[in-house]
């Protein structure tokens, strides 16, 4: 009987973990959430509360992004009611990608669950060309209802806007527009995997530029530097600019290009030194840096102001000093450096490519990330002084947000005494110019004795 | 020879005066180095490492299409981003030294895994030949003179502007390694003319080989050796050593030279050339005379000389007059005429004229790039006359045509530079040997101790000046005073002193500009503005256009399009073909319907124009624009005339008195086009235009078949795209203005009446063909 009461519960167990996503007694009991379009990013945020029917406790709890949002997703976390982040298996389906989490076996009868999501370029400009003087205005399709596997009893739905400006939104009752948020909701009872698509057009002239392609190679000294540098791709991906460009109403008017980029800000880090910005032509004379506190802020102007469809490519370059971030303990060493830095708020990183050199003569490296990447085949880099060259670790990730700023770590091995092949090698080499010279300068090599014939004239 | 002298005295001494005077040429030679690659940088110091003007552009990507593709890649490189559409072949129309030296530095430098960018070579090239220039220059003054006068020569070239003019920083151009290469070789020259030996020969042809690779200017030397030769043989001062250096240098530099794809058959096929041929020929005729005078008696050899010269003579003129008229040898071109007739380019190419570095000099122009030079280097010249000798009739000569030529034009200032410094630096030498020697002395110890007294000076070693002075005081009465002595050594110290400042102030003010980045000082509180406008506009050509868009500009800007923005272009700083410049020229004075047609037929997608207005920049599109008109007319007569662009007084100007082809012109629209909506201050009127201090004349007008595609903060750089067919404005009417005829209307609400139409049918009238029938037949 008792053997029979554990097989039982191992079933139950084993079968509620396999088909979690099925357990039809969880109920969405109340759902809140906010939609941010105040950028060019679509911040969704949720604060999920849970009901189990059969008061039993929670342990799983799926997670459902319709399959068409599924490729915009960048970013995604969840965490419980004790801001503990809770950890994501993601399934894809043909319909939805399934994120499923565990919850902790707590004994709380209504459980909470807060879930950030960032989608980019979820934003559709529309009209999709426009002139100079004329504002940018988006389209946003959405789901007036949350879409979950699970029955919801009662929800609601604020959506932030970037103005007061909605040109239409989707009515779907009760639905109120006040300001620069729209409203649904509250609504009740709503079946599971109900789906009720909206859609707001509204005027949003926040900057829209996407990082095409980012690539940050970090160079690290032990003789207490690290050089990073950024190459960067920038596309101003809002609305396409419409006829000409003119210098006179642009100046004339300083709203004038409401839609277009003129300056953003960068964030550097605090003990970042030796800042440079250029491009293939040269240093980028138009950029000022401030010195803040717990930062280095750059203001970096583009050459030109980005209009829609318009785009700029530049390198931005610093040092930092290595005490900051490498550490070490013997022989063994780790970096511990972001992976992405900031390039501007609300960005978009379409893909990005990391390069870490570490010095030569390092051995069993282990790169350890925050999420997981595309790791590239090691390479060798060879610059000043280098025989064996240096081992390069590249890795690469593509649809990043703010939120994957992030640190990695790299563990290597690194004796000591390699340090002293490169002075010893300029020391060697110069010793042996010297000998050279000494020995070459009371040699004659000539036939014959050339001098007195010289000085007849 | 005083060397020789003291080795017979004492040889003990002689290693320990050797080892100083080595050390102090070493060191004055180093510091020269220093000083020249140091005052050179003041535009990166101020600016940043970036290439300056306009031809280094186009030799910066060159080189760097060279470092990634290759040389042989190079040498067979088509350049259609140039010329469109008639592309240019680079490889066979550069000079391709400048290119293979940072190549190779850059190719060296990677070797030992030194990761320096190709652009940072290019930008500091130029200065670390000038301390090789420096070093060749000492060479050979030492050759002609004596070590003294070498190192004073080769500090004064290692700073002078007229040098620096041509080789700071960024200004990567042929001249900066081709001065080098000219030193080099007439010191190897002078070497193998006192030696006689064919090493040293050889190794002037090599060197005149790497000459050749790098600039144009090698003519001079081709044509000044063998002016050396001949006034030497001139002078009676034939000798096997002469015969020897200079048969093996025109051999073997003749055939060096033909190597470089640019220059080809030249050197046997042009004007330019002959002479070098025909000393060679005199040279060897000479030879034989002498050999047969050896050999003949005086009565038969008296015979020959006059019936074998007169004959010889006439045939080589003969044949030369008869190769040239049979086109076989190429009379002289354009630019070489315009060096003997200051005026001729002015009449028949003025391409050639419109370069302002093409114009005669000014007296002004010597004096700001030598300074104290100019003065002292006929002193140089009359010592060189008084004791000559075989390489100081060369140095003569140098002088004499360099100084010619440098007054012809202001460019060839460079190749006057190096020899107003070697015969500066043996002026001075010469004239501190009278002032700082010490009066002969019995004690011969004195004498070696003096032998170099400007090296002395340098040498810090006070311990055995103080005696001397001692010793001077008690020779008081003999010879010149020591006072007198004293103050014209510290006379001349002083001019010195104020040379380095000149060429400091010069080498800061005037040369140091790398003109595609401006920069000005607030009147208020003296900050500092920069004007980047030039690459804020090539950057937005280059980011924001097609990659196969064509940018139609004046030649000007050619190469730095191609260098800065990577687009194609029609005409650049090459100038190699008039017409198609004229043709541009003609575009741009062409009203804007006539120009559109020029542009379709080019396939221009874009315009860009240089304008100061809104900033007082001088040298922009409008102040050039005489230009323009004068080449397109040198094509065009019939379209385009000059003085149609001109007031009925002869006055060019661009207010409403101006000419109304000029008002009407797509150049004065593309310049003006919205500046006069523009007030530039409060007070002042709409369109005031700060370059030629006038209100524009033609201020509301509007762009038909080009629109304004952008324009750079300050206005300097507009670009505007050319619209395609389609895309015209057509004449706006008003919607109640307009006319819609009724009987083409259809309407669709009766359907019973509807007429069923066939697109294309031909409508058949009885007695007559049909209109389709009537097209083909």
């Amino acid at each position: 009987m008792f053997k029979l009461n554990i097989l039982a519960f191992l079933l139950v167990v084993i079968i509620s973990t396999v088909f979690s996503a099925i357990d039809v007694e969880i109920e969405n009991k109340n759902i809140d959430r906010t939609i941010d379009l105040t950028s060019q990013l679509v911040k969704v945020s949720y604060k999920i509360t849970l009901e189990h029917k059969s008061k039993k406790a929670i342990t799983n709890y799926l997670f459902l992004i319709p399959s068409v949002d599924c490729d915009k997703l960048s970013y995604v976390s969840a965490r419980d009611s004790a801001k503990k982040e809770l950890k994501l298996t993601l399934s894809k389906t043909a319909e939805e990608c399934s994120y499923s989490m565990t919850l902790p076996n707590s004994q709380i009868p209504n459980p909470v669950i807060y879930i950030e999501t960032i989608f980019s370029k979820a934003l559709q400009p529309y009209p999709t060309e426009i002139t100079q003087a004329e504002r940018q205005l988006v389209r946003y399709f959405g789901n007036a209802v949350f879409y979950s596997p699970f029955k919801t009893s009662s929800q609601k739905t604020t959506i932030h806007l970037a103005s007061r400006n909605v040109e239409s939104f989707t009515q779907v009752k009760p639905s109120v527009h006040s300001d620069t948020q729209i409203v649904y909701g509250p609504y009740e009872n709503i079946p599971a995997k109900t789906q009720n698509e909206i859609v707001v057009h509204y005027e949003n002239n926040s900057p829209f530029m996407v990082v095409t392609r980012l690539e940050r190679t970090i160079e690290v000294s032990h003789w207490g530097n690290v050089a990073v540098e950024e190459t960067i791709d920038i596309l101003h991906s809002g609305a396409l600019l419409k006829g000409s460009f003119s210098r006179y109403d642009y100046q004339k008017d300083s709203r004038s290009g409401p839609a277009s980029v003129k300056s953003y800000k960068t964030i550097l880090p605090a003990s970042a030194t030796g800042v440079y910005y250029r491009d293939t032509n040269g240093n980028i004379s138009t950029s000022a840096m401030v010195t803040l506190k717990d930062s280095v802020e750059l203001d970096l102007r583009p050459r030109f102001p980005l209009f829609g469809g318009w785009r700029t490519h530049y390198t931005i370059g610093y040092n930092v000093p290595s005490f900051e971030y490498l550490f070490h303990n013997g022989d063994s060493y780790m970096l511990k450096m972001r992976l992405i830095d900031h390039v501007f708020d609300d960005m978009i990183v379409d893909e990005l490519v990391t390069k870490i050199i570490l010095p030569e003569g390092t051995k069993n490296l282990k790169l350890i990330t925050p999420y997981s990447v595309e790791r590239q085949p090691d390479t060798l880099h060879f610059t000043y002084l280098d025989i064996t060259g240096r081992p390069v670790i590249t890795f690469r990730k593509t649809n990043l947000v703010e939120n994957h700023i992030n640190d990695f770590n790299i563990k290597y091995n690194f004796s000591r005494i390699m340090m002293l092949q490169e002075p010893l090698l300029v020391v060697v080499f110069l010793y042996l110019f010297f000998l050279f010279v000494i020995i070459w300068m009371r040699l004659d090599f000539s036939i014959i004795k050339e001098r007195e014939r010289l000085h007849k004239d | 020879m005083t060397e020789t002298l003291i080795k017979s005295k004492n040889p003990n001494r002689v290693t320990s005066h050797a080892g100083i005077s080595s050390l102090i040429v070493f060191s004055v030679l180093l510091m020269c180095w220093i000083a020249g690659f140091a005052s050179r940088l003041f535009a990166v110091i101020r600016f940043e490492s970036i290439i300056h003007e306009f031809d280094p552009w186009f030799n910066y990507r060159a080189t760097a299409y060279m470092v990634q593709h290759g040389f042989y890649k190079f040498l067979n490189w088509f350049d259609e981003r140039a010329w469109y559409p008639l592309g240019r072949i680079v490889g066979g129309t550069v000079y391709p030294g400048l290119m293979i030296t940072s190549g190779g530095i850059h190719w060296l430098l990677h070797l030992l895994h030194i990761p320096v960018h190709i652009r940072d070579i290019c930008v500091f090239l130029a200065p670390i030949f000038s301390g090789l220039t420096a070093i060749s220059t000492y060479l050979l003054t030492k050759e002609l003179w004596n070590t003294g006068a070498g190192l004073f020569a080769a500090s004064f070239i290692a700073i002078v502007p007229g040098y620096i003019s041509r080789s700071v920083a960024g200004s990567y151009d042929n001249e900066g390694i081709a001065i080098f290469a000219l030193q080099f070789t007439y010191y190897l020259w002078v070497k193998s003319v006192k030696t006689g030996s064919i090493f040293w020969a050889a190794s002037a042809a090599l060197s005149y080989f790497y000459m050749v690779s790098a600039w144009g200017g090698y003519v001079f030397i081709i044509n000044l050796i063998p002016l050396h030769v001949f006034v030497l043989l001139i002078m009676n001062r034939y000798s096997h050593r002469l015969f020897t250096s200079y048969t093996t240098f025109y051999i073997l530099g003749l055939i060096c030279s033909m190597q470089i794809p640019f220059v080809g058959f030249q050197p046997i096929r042009t004007s330019e050339h002959m002479a070098a041929s025909g000393v060679f020929a005199l040279l060897v005729a000479v030879g034989a005379l002498k050999h047969l005078q050896t050999v003949l008696t005086k009565q038969e050899f008296k015979r020959l000389f006059i019936f074998g010269g007169l004959a010889a003579a006439a045939v080589v003129f003969l044949t030369v007059v008869g190769l040239t008229m049979a086109g076989v040898i190429a009379p002289w071109s354009g630019r070489f005429y315009s060096l003997w007739d200051t005026g001729y380019a002015k009449i028949h190419i003025p391409i050639i004229a419109s370069v302002s570095e093409h114009q005669p000099t000014t007296w002004f122009s010597f004096f700001f790039d030598l300074h104290i030079l100019v003065c002292t280097f006929p002193v140089g010249l009359w010592y060189a006359i008084k004791k000559i000798n075989d390489e100081r009739v060369f140095v003569v000569l140098y002088a004499i045509s360099a100084v010619y030529f440098a007054g012809v034009m202001v460019r060839l200032m460079l190749t006057l530079t190096p020899v107003v410094c070697i015969l500066a630096g043996v002026g001075f030498s010469g004239l501190l040997e009278v002032f700082l020697k010490e009066d002969q002395q019995p004690v011969n110890k004195e004498e070696t101790e003096n032998e170099e007294p400007t090296e002395k000076k340098l040498y810090d070693k006070a311990g055995k000046i103080k005696p001397r002075k001692h010793d001077s005081n008690k020779s008081e009465n003999k010879g010149l005073g020591s006072n007198v002595k004293s103050m014209v050594v510290i006379a001349i110290m002083m001019i010195l002193m104020m040379f380095a400042v000149h060429c400091t102030w010069v080498t800061s003010n005037a040369y140091s500009s790398p003109s595609i980045v401006l920069a000005f000082y607030n009147q208020g509180d003296g900050t500092r503005n920069i004007l980047d406008d030039f690459r804020e506009a090539y950057y937005w050509l280059s980011q924001n256009t097609n990659d196969d868009a064509r940018v139609m500009s004046w030649w000007d800007y050619g190469y730095q399009i191609a260098g800065m923005a990577n687009r194609t272009t029609l005409v650049d700083n090459n100038t190699w073909n008039n017409s198609h410049i004229a043709l541009v020229g003609k575009a741009m004075s062409s009203p804007e319907e006539k120009a559109y047609e020029i542009m379709t037929s080019l396939d221009v997608d874009y315009v860009l124009v240089i304008f100061g207005g809104v900033i007082g920049y001088s040298g922009d599109d409008i102040n050039k624009f005489l230009w323009m008109v004068r080449i397109a007319e040198g094509e065009h007569p019939k379209d385009i005339r000059e003085s149609d662009f001109f007031t009925e007084r002869g006055e060019f100007r661009v207010d409403n008195e101006g000419a109304p082809a000029l008002l009407n012109c797509l150049m004065y629209k593309l310049s003006y086009y919205r500046f006069g909506d523009l007030k530039l201050d409060y007070r002042g009127p709409a369109g005031y235009d700060r370059t030629r201090n006038a209100v524009i004349g033609n201020k509301d007008f509007d762009l038909t078949y080009l629109e304004e595609a952008y324009t750079s903060e300050h206005w300097l750089v507009r670009i505007y795209r050319v619209k395609k067919p389609h895309e015209f404005n057509r004449p706006a009417l008003k919607t109640d203005e307009r006319v819609v005829s009724a009987s083409e209307y259809i309407t669709k609400k009766t359907s019973k009446r509807r007429k069923g139409v066939i697109k294309n049918r031909p409508t058949v009238i009885k007695g007559k063909r049909t209109a389709t029938k009537e097209k083909t037949n």
